[in-house]
């Protein structure tokens, strides 16, 4: 991929989240992305179209089978006679998935979660996870490895762990390979991965896919890798690193919106229409000084859906996460978080910034 | 089913522990108040602090011990590790690690429970409302145990739960009697009717069963002998060690454990004091040594059960 051009190589190199670590290594079945939540949006024509990678730790299924417990208990009659897909088959296809990719040999693999913890704004969707998985729910303390295993400690004394279903950024995760300081990690949980002892899902170095610059790149790898078109189409996109793209953008920044590539949650995102003409010109000095840190992209339309807004029901604007499942193959969850922006007009929709989110059905 | 964490096995032994002891300190601070009312100076606060061995730690930041200031201390006051407020705390943060293994709807109450708890003021708890909070948070923790007793799955974690509730009722039915028993015998010895020993037994919920079993008696001894000995009364010391035993015997024939002699020894031991240690002729003095024994004894199961399932290793 890199010799024959299709990406810069820099660009993955370079990128916070690659972990050379990984080099030279395969996890069990090659996959890499056991749970993945693109983000998904429709344009004014009805096409559905990729906005966001979210290949590292995407969250909010629990919001998903939530909102359809709470919306089934107010309104009981709406969805009767109608083909609604359940979504409530999510916690055992997970549990199937992440089995199916145990180490070799193990044939009835212990599965756990390991969250950061209680304190932890994603605590409720881990212990939700735990509930509908059935499996334990760990945090980095109740772990320990043991020449290149990985066990927890039990009440009955230490047991082996194949797959960990994990919860933490790379970064945390073995304080021996990666940051020093971090308390919520297994010290050698790394090197227990790389001699095949042990699962991690996902992946350790996902992280790179969700940068806002792989991702322009990503209908050129898979027209490489597959040599077929994405089924999907990214939202046009144009790259600062390269000239044509940078020109494009600083030429037409009060019509795109501009994204740094690196952050996650909606943060440093410049809607052109919407901007003061300072924010413009601040926004300007950045890209100039940094072209390789931002992308650009027409302002999608984003289809809107009525929303309760206090007494009124309104317009806002929403976008789609599904949920993909991959073991040994691929299961996408018959619904999907559909997040909502709540103010007027606005096209921010994560929850960070305030979002809300709807009970979506997949019919038939 | 994967085993169980130890330390999510010792967040439900403290859940069991901590709701149990909210309990019995609503039912103290209740026939505190309640003696109080045939007595003109009001209620003797000082007694319920050395009944949890507070004093000197309450007098570091209040000048007397008077109805105002103890109730705050121990129900609202959440820095005191020995309140009400504290204990709910404490448990809905056990229950909040271990929310993947109890039910949904124990979450729920229990969530709901600290939230009004914390909603507490000075003025909701003044003198004459003090008994209707008490009452309040009884029936919240007994709302809490008909959650568990209908909706707890009966594994592992259940049996962590049973032990830590059991083994805190025990000690606590101890420090009632001890509270209890020198009023009463003080009455005995004067030949003077009391309510105090009826107050103490409608505070255990056990005034209509003692009756029934000593329709004209109320000696203290018989009191004592009801609250320790008698297996029909769910409070009862040796009811507790009952049960104790048996979840003790279930991890190993329904979970598979293995028996862990450190805990077998402290159990035994727990035992035969409770056996052997009261004797015939009840005094007061043997009575307070006998109960200092057993809360020793109470407290070393615990802390076996804790080093022997419950600690990292």
């Amino acid at each position: 991929m890199f010799k024959d051009g299709i990406i810069p190589e820099e660009l993955v190199k370079d990128n916070k989240h690659y972990r050379p670590e990984m080099e030279g290594f395969t996890p069990p079945l090659g996959t890499y992305v056991h749970i993945c939540g693109t983000d998904l949006v429709r344009d004014e024509k009805g096409n559905f179209l990729v906005l966001e990678d979210n290949a590292r730790i995407p969250s909010g299924v629990s919001y998903v089978i939530e909102n359809r417990h709470l919306m089934m208990r107010a309104f009981p009659d709406l969805a009767e006679g109608v083909q609604l897909k359940d979504v409530d088959d999510y916690g055992r296809q997970l549990m199937k998935a992440l089995t199916q990719v145990a180490p070799k040999g193990v044939s009835d693999p212990n599965v756990v979660i390991l969250s950061p913890g209680v304190y932890n704004a994603a605590y409720f969707e881990h212990v939700f996870l735990a509930r509908e998985m059935g499996g334990p729910l760990v945090e980095g303390q109740d772990l320990v490895v043991r020449k290149d295993r990985v066990y927890m400690r039990t009440t009955r004394g230490l047991e082996e762990v194949h797959v960990i279903y994990r919860r933490i950024d790379d970064a945390f995760l073995d304080p021996k390979t990666f940051r020093p300081d971090s308390v919520l990690g297994v010290p050698g949980l790394f090197d227990a991965y790389r001699k095949g002892n042990v699962t991690l899902a996902n992946a350790v170095g996902t992280g790179v896919a969700d940068d806002k610059a792989v991702y322009a790149y990503m209908p050129r790898i898979i027209k490489y890798y597959l040599d077929e078109e994405p089924i999907l189409s990214n939202v046009p996109t144009n790259i600062c690193r390269e000239p044509e793209g940078l020109k494009k953008t600083l030429d037409n920044l009060d019509k795109l919106v501009t994204k740094p590539v690196g952050e996650a949650g909606g943060y440093g995102v410049v809607v052109g229409p919407k901007a003061s003409k300072r924010e413009l010109a601040e926004l300007r000095k950045k890209v100039k000084a940094d072209p390789d840190n931002f992308i650009s992209q027409p302002v999608v339309n984003l289809s809107v859906s009525p929303t309760l807004v206090g007494r009124n029901v309104e317009p806002r604007h929403v976008d789609l996460r599904p949920f993909a499942l991959t073991g040994r193959s691929t299961w996408v969850l018959p619904g999907g978080l559909t997040r909502v922006a709540m103010k007027r007009g606005s096209l921010v929709v994560n929850s960070s910034q305030g979002g809300g989110s709807k009970d979506t059905w997949v019919i038939g | 089913m994967a085993s169980l964490i130890a330390r999510f096995g010792w967040n439900i032994f403290w859940l069991g522990r901590y709701m149990e002891r909210a309990e019995a300190l609503a039912r103290i601070l209740d026939i505190n108040e309640t003696y109080a009312r045939d007595q003109p100076e009001g209620p003797d606060w000082k007694v319920v602090l050395d009944l949890y061995a507070d004093t000197a730690r309450f007098l570091e930041s209040h000048d007397k011990p008077d109805a105002a200031s103890v109730s705050n201390f121990y129900v609202i006051d959440r820095t005191n590790p020995t309140s009400i407020a504290y204990s709910i705390a404490e448990a809905r943060q056990n229950a909040r690690s271990v929310r993947h293994l109890i039910s949904t709807e124990m979450w729920t109450q229990l969530n709901m429970f600290h939230n009004r708890l914390s909603e507490l003021t000075q003025r909701d708890i003044r003198m004459n409302n003090l008994s209707r909070v008490c009452a309040d948070v009884k029936m919240d923790c007994q709302t809490f145990e008909g959650v568990a007793e209908g909706t707890f799955f009966r594994g592992e974690a259940w049996c962590f739960y049973q032990l830590g509730k059991y083994l805190e009722r025990a000690d606590q039915t101890t420090r009632i009697l001890d509270m209890g028993y020198d009023r009463i015998s003080a009455h005995d010895a004067e030949g003077r009717d009391s309510i105090h020993w009826s107050v103490l037994l409608r505070s255990v919920a056990g005034y209509h069963a003692f009756r029934s079993l000593h329709p004209a008696g109320s000696a203290a001894a018989d009191i004592a002998g009801f609250l320790l000995y008698d297996r029909e009364f769910p409070r009862a010391v040796a009811l507790c060690v009952e049960r104790v035993t048996a979840r003790l015997h279930e991890l190993e024939t329904r979970h598979g454990h293995q028996r862990r002699k450190s805990v077998e020894d402290a159990r035994r031991a727990l035992a035969f004091t409770l056996e052997t240690g009261l004797g015939q002729r009840v005094t007061p003095t043997r009575l307070h040594k006998f109960i200092d024994d057993l809360q020793i004894s109470l407290g070393d199961v615990s802390n076996e059960i804790g080093k022997a399932y419950l600690t990292s290793i």
